[in-house]
């Protein structure tokens, strides 16, 4: 098909569904008026019966703590995906040294590009870190915290070249980390049920609100989330970048893998 | 004014979703074509947001407010959360998928992908796909 006639065909799609589109919005209650009663109801009633302070964290994991363990089996299964595509073509192998494209001069790197990062490095691990620890508290929580680690980790790649890296980050570790976190959070589902309550109840004590310890069963889920975002996103800097990896011997044509 | 931003966010997330859609439908390289799905993306975070949105609300965190105050919807937001985890990983799983189409086939252009055949040899090897043809250069 040529892109002149996929054109045509996605603006007349276009204005099929326009009439459509238009009605819905128009159907929608203005901008900014109200929010719906479900949230209302969360934003009323969660302070009081869950001691959080975060209305996110507390719909992420424990009024709807069931989608949030179909999301994280939703990430682990795409990064197993990923990881089987790349590395079962690739193999498991290390040679320590990033591929040199022929005939481009290669820079060293500067010391205050290391010094940067050997100074944001911790800093944004530490950042992290506080981000996952005060889910229930200020905004933040596993994912958005689990990312910081891992985008932390990649300034060990921009400081200290590829070798440095590859001797920090184990792949092992980064399995071990993912599918961990993965259990820990099936866990606190499971758990709960030996006691005879029902499938993720909060049966720890719920502690203080506007305390680092309070939502009980949460900070656990929350570690549970943190732990794999952060072994699933760097593993999957650690893939993409181990596509720059030189190989160890020269490509067979018409190999067959992957 | 209330006429124009009682609609507008709605009309943004619409704008975006289609030139999302325009930049897939004519996209001739498939990194550009995940950046699009990106965009297209992008007009659901917006969608969300403004249907949880109410003026005068503060965020859903009752820290520094006490339980009580109007805050906005935390569901859509719990839900933004959710979809950009889920973007991010789609992004990468889909980006995987063009570094294998590119080894195969040689090309990252989605008009000169072959089916492919058992044997693992792809329609046309990839010495000669990789010439450009030259009445199909991309603006």
């Amino acid at each position: 098909m040529s892109p002149r006639v996929r054109v045509a065909l996605l603006a007349l799609a276009g204005l099929v569904l326009l009439p459509g589109a238009a009605e819905v919005i128009a159907g929608l209650p203005p901008f900014g008026s109200t929010i719906a009663q479900y949230g209302a109801r969360i934003n009323a009633i969660t302070p009081e019966a869950r001691h959080v302070a975060n209305m996110v964290s507390a719909i992420n994991f424990d009024l709807r703590g069931l989608d949030t363990l179909g999301e994280e089996f939703m990430l682990l299964a795409a990064i197993t995906g990923t990881v089987v595509l790349l590395r079962g073509r690739r193999g498991e192998g290390t040679t320590g040294r990033a591929m040199r494209r022929p005939g481009r001069a290669v820079i060293p790197r500067s010391e205050a590009v290391v010094l940067a990062c050997r100074i944001a490095g911790p800093l944004t691990a530490l950042f992290g870190l506080y981000v996952v620890l005060h889910a229930t508290v200020t905004p933040g929580g596993g994912f958005q915290g689990g990312v910081i680690l891992a985008s932390g980790t990649l300034l060990i790649y921009l400081g200290e070249g590829y070798a440095g890296w590859r001797d920090a980050i184990r792949s092992h570790w980064l399995d071990a980390l993912e599918g961990g976190g993965a259990l820990l959070f099936a866990l606190c589902g499971l758990v709960p049920m030996l006691t005879g309550a029902a499938f993720m109840q909060n049966i720890l004590p719920l502690g203080t609100f506007r305390d680092l310890f309070s939502g009980g069963l949460m900070l656990v889920e929350n570690l549970g989330v943190a732990l794999a975002v952060t072994g699933g996103f760097t593993q999957l800097f650690l893939e993409f970048m181990e596509e720059t990896r030189e190989a160890d011997a020269p490509e067979e044509p018409g190999e067959e893998s992957a | 004014m209330n006429a124009v931003t009682s609609f507008l966010p709605y009309a943004v997330a619409a704008w975006l979703f289609g030139i999302g859609l325009y930049g897939i439908a004519t996209s001739r390289n498939f990194i550009h074509l995940v950046g699009c799905l990106g965009v297209c993306q992008s007009a659901t975070y917006v969608l969300l947001l403004g249907l949880g949105y109410r003026w005068g609300s503060i965020a859903p965190i009752f820290y520094d407010h006490p339980p009580g105050t109007p805050a906005v919807d935390p569901v859509m937001q719990a839900l933004v959360l959710t979809d950009i985890v889920v973007g991010a990983t789609l992004t990468a799983l889909l980006l995987v998928l063009t570094i294998q189409a590119y080894k195969r086939g040689g090309s990252l252009d989605p008009e000169k992908l072959r089916p492919m055949r058992a044997g693992g040899k792809s329609g046309r090897d990839p010495g000669s796909s990789r010439v450009r043809d030259p009445e199909r250069s991309a603006p």
